[in-house]
């Protein structure tokens, strides 16, 4: 952020003041009330266009950020719009395409398909499928099926809530790996089973743990 | 793909196209791809092309073997055909040279067939050994050595290979062998027995009597009849190979609806979704009630932890099972249908709507189908994790976009169902089952099985067990059977404790009862029930009142909160079992939790409430005194069963058996705070 040394002649100034930020185009103006008594005019329009500016590229931002959820969301709806019961389905495509629901989506879905934020609310809490909260750039669930159970599923839990310090359901701090359980996978053949980014692993070993999450950790890095 | 017309179906079935002559199967179902069935296919196909073979490459489901994922099924030749267990990419350059090459099988892959033979039809090439000894020490080895030795000392050691068998498909029978390609099978062989095996069988082609396992497989193989043999992305595989669509022809223009209902009467199919409803009763009810439109449901919701049967079926035989929801609808004079199948299930939703899209390709879906006046579609609903959504009225409830709580009943869905309509919902395997009886007829059928429950039934076995596997078996097959002699016991030899069926909803079986024969009614008596088919194998070391808390803690998760006997007797029940598990229960708990459950069977509004109690009454009256130690023994007691206080936090270790001392096989610092 740029400290306020702001130029305290008026013909100084206009060519620098598009470098301040908002806060210290403020601080100019009081700066030249200050010294001069008032606030030339050629500054005071400075200022003014400038935060124009800025407001308006925020409100541009804003604008596509909506428009784009709008689109979207009417995507979603066009494909299902003749059928009836199509709630559940659109929010399935929906969570695809977000990896959960957000709120402004469910709004902007609620306005699209006249149907109630509430009733829509109603439904993505009580399906476990449906996620009100982004999830973390990596995501570990671990199978807790009877199958994965009875062979250990709870050790690896245990160890995963340790390496990570967080509890099932939820997400790191810095948002890189979430947590979760799952009620059965299918794969109970190969039990205890989890899955690591969309990658089923079978008979995991808690003792595998700590490599498996390091190597999720480094992943970050490298990305970074 | 042109549409198909009806005589385009009758010359299918009259001329059913040939195999190549070599080929691989690489069995792609979700357990296979998590063991890396694709890197597999990836390797062969790379292996292929490097090598200029000419077999074909194909994909199909799975078998069921799931303790040996990923498998490859392979038919070269002049070679019996194998199934190879555990195969890695690495692998894949040595089966092709050794298999199609040099006409060798791979050490400790095969998994031997079940289609064991009863006479020598072939000269022996390859001999499968196994040792399936309960004792110390595997003589698999030794006895392959032996073999070979003795082959060597007669000459025919350059004819006759001797293959170490991952799988014999028999337990505790001593040593088996088996001489491919008949597939007779030796058991008990013992080392005296080797020099006869090689003089009389294989050099004179003579049977051996005394050693000849001649029980058939426990096996019946009609819902998983095409599973790991065709291909589940193509329509076309499966017009082909397995009869596809020839029950829908047969029906559509040989069948009044009244007759395919009459030859489900002759089958005495129940719904293999749990409840075990007459399928003909639900489709004639259905078909009754006057309506503009009546809707089909197959309900692929497979909420039960530790089943995979459905997930199995839709995604190794998807088209029989949407061959057999037409039917259905033709049945019922309904024009649309619904796949409600769970979002956990991405592969089974991606190859339901691919043959989906197949089927309106070849005409099969839309409007008159293959000339007649019957029209149909189908679509996929996807559930979103909600186990109670498996009953029927909340399962509505969710196709129809709304939350998943069950209605009281009556009236019933075949009176008022989806949208008001008449509606039939039948599990993926009841719809499964429906094109192979039309084609063979109700009476073969009913052939197989008891007298109430007829057919046959599709169990996943897991849990502690040594090979954990789809299993389907006729009704009556008692659970010993399924356990031990299908799918070999307990794991690393430990003694069985209980079996339970039915998932959450079902109860625990004692080993003592074991010996009960499997039907819709006897599992009830024993106060469990059928279910969907999960079938969980304990072994000593788990505690019961643990395995009761589990499910019971599932229950109460799951439960809708629509009414109080479920929403809050659940919640207090699980605080009594935690009350106990931590050493804090009285005497008067156990009176208590038996009246919580009898007000949640009377009261609840659906089958999640009502059979909720399950797993705790069966554990209460089956093994009530790890209970009875629980309350005597206090806190210190469950601190000894390696059970923190705070119960659930961590480590769910499992501890011994009340009966038993606690083994030390888990130290107590693995127990994390």
């Amino acid at each position: 952020m740029k400290t306020n040394q702001p130029a305290t002649g008026s013909e100084t100034a206009a060519a620098d003041l598009k470098h301040y930020d908002e806060a210290a185009l403020i601080d100019v103006l009081e700066k030249v009330q200050q010294k001069h008594g008032f606030i030339p005019r050629d500054i005071s329009d400075e200022v003014g266009r400038l935060l124009e500016i800025r407001l308006e590229r925020l409100r541009r931002i804003q604008g596509k950020l909506d428009s784009t959820i709008r689109r979207d969301v009417q995507q979603h709806v066009a494909h299902w719009r003749n059928e009836e019961g199509n709630l559940i389905m659109i929010l399935h495509a929906i969570q695809n395409q977000y990896g959960y629901v957000p709120r402004e989506v469910a709004m902007e879905l609620s306005r699209e398909l006249g149907v109630k934020l509430a009733r829509i609310y109603e439904v993505i809490t009580f399906y476990h499928y449906f996620k009100l909260q982004p999830p973390g750039a990596h995501n570990i669930t671990v199978c807790n099926g009877t199958a994965c159970y009875l062979k250990g599923s709870g050790d690896l839990i245990g160890e995963l809530r340790t390496l990570l310090g967080i509890a099932e359901g939820q997400t790191t701090t810095d948002r890189q790996i979430h947590f979760d359980t799952v009620r059965c996978i299918g794969c109970c053949g190969m039990a205890p089973a989890m899955v690591i980014d969309g990658k089923t692993c079978g008979h995991a070993k808690t003792s595998d743990l700590a490599g498996r999450v390091a190597a999720l950790k480094a992943r970050k890095e490298n990305a970074a | 793909m042109k549409a198909l017309t009806r005589q385009d179906l009758a010359a299918l079935a009259t001329q059913p196209a040939p195999l190549p002559a070599e080929w691989i199967r690489v069995q792609l179902d979700t357990g296979g791809i998590a063991a890396g069935a694709e890197t597999v296919h990836a390797a062969l196909e790379h292996c292929r092309v490097e090598s200029h073979l000419s077999f074909t490459l194909l994909r199909t489901g799975s078998v069921g073997y799931s303790f040996a994922d990923p498998v490859v099924e392979v038919q070269a030749k002049g070679m019996p055909r194998v199934h190879y267990g555990c195969m890695t990419p690495e692998l894949a350059p040595q089966l092709l040279t050794e298999h199609f090459g040099a006409h060798r099988l791979l050490d400790d892959h095969v998994i031997a067939t079940r289609r064991r033979g009863l006479k020598l039809d072939a000269p022996v090439t390859h001999i499968l050994v196994g040792d399936t000894g309960e004792g110390s020490g595997n003589k698999t080895e030794f006895f392959q050595f032996s073999l070979r030795e003795e082959l060597k000392r007669r000459g025919l050691a350059d004819r006759v290979q001797v293959v170490r068998a991952l799988d014999m498909g028999l337990y505790a029978k001593g040593a088996v062998v088996q001489l491919l390609p008949s597939a007779v099978t030796y058991t008990n062989v013992l080392a005296p027995d080797i020099a006869r095996i090689v003089a009389e069988s294989v050099a004179a082609g003579k049977l051996l009597d005394d050693l000849l396992w001649k029980t058939p497989d426990k096996q019946v193989r009609i819902v998983l009849r095409h599973c790991g043999s065709v291909d589940p992305d193509s329509a076309d595989d499966y017009l082909r190979h397995a009869e596809g669509y020839q029950a829908l022809a047969k029906a559509l223009f040989t069948l009044t609806p009244e007759q395919v209902i009459a030859e489900l009467k002759i089958s005495a199919l129940r719904g293999r979704g749990g409840a075990g409803f007459p399928t003909w009763m639900k489709w004639q009810l259905t078909r009754a009630q006057p309506a503009a439109q009546r809707y089909v449901i197959c309900n692929g919701d497979e909420g039960d932890p530790g089943a995979f049967m459905d997930r199995s079926v839709l995604e190794s035989d998807p088209h029989a099972v949407l061959e057999g929801m037409m039917i259905a609808a033709y049945a019922m004079g309904s024009s649309q249908g619904y796949l409600y199948i769970r979002a956990e299930y991405p592969k089974a939703v991606e190859r339901i709507q691919r043959a989906l899209e197949q089927a309106r390709e070849l005409g099969l879906l839309g409007r008159n189908i293959l000339g007649s006046n019957f029209s149909f579609d189908a679509k996929i609903r996807l559930g979103a994790g909600a186990f109670v959504c498996g009953e029927e009225t909340a399962l509505i409830a969710s196709i129809e976009g709304r939350r998943g709580s069950p209605s009281p009943r009556p009236p019933y869905p075949s009176v008022r169902g989806l949208w008001g309509m008449p509606t039939a919902i039948n599990n993926v395997e009841t719809l499964a089952i429906v094109p192979a009886i039309l084609l063979k007829g109700g009476a073969w059928f009913a052939s197989h099985g008891t007298d109430t429950s007829k057919g046959t039934k599709v169990f996943a076995v897991t849990g502690k067990v040594r090979n954990a596997q789809l299993v389907e078996v006729p009704m009556g097959t008692t659970l010993r059977e399924i356990v031990c002699e299908v799918c070999g016991g307990v794991l690393d030899g430990k003694e069985i404790k209980a079996v339970q069926t039915g998932g959450p909803s079902g109860g625990v079986i004692p080993a003592s009862l074991l010996d009960t024969p499997v039907s819709y009614e006897t599992l009830q008596q024993l106060g469990s029930i059928m279910g969907s088919g999960g079938m969980l194998v304990m072994d000593k070391s788990d505690s019961m009142v643990d395995v009761a808390k589990f499910y019971l803690r599932f229950c109460v998760d799951e439960s809708c909160g629509k009414c109080a006997p479920c929403r809050i007797g659940g919640y207090q029940l699980l605080q009594v079992l935690e009350r106990i598990s931590r050493g804090r229960g009285t005497a008067a708990d156990l009176p208590l939790i038996q009246r919580v459950c009898h007000a949640m069977q009377k009261a609840s509004l659906c089958g999640l409430g009502q059979t909720a109690p399950n797993p705790v009454l069966s554990t209460l009256r089956y093994f009530g005194e790890e209970y009875q130690a629980y309350i005597e023994g206090g806190a210190s007691y469950a601190k000894k069963m390696g059970r923190p206080a705070a119960a659930g936090a961590a480590a769910k270790t499992p501890p011994a058996g009340a009966t038993v001392p606690p083994t030390t096989t888990t130290p107590p610092q693995e127990v994390s705070p």
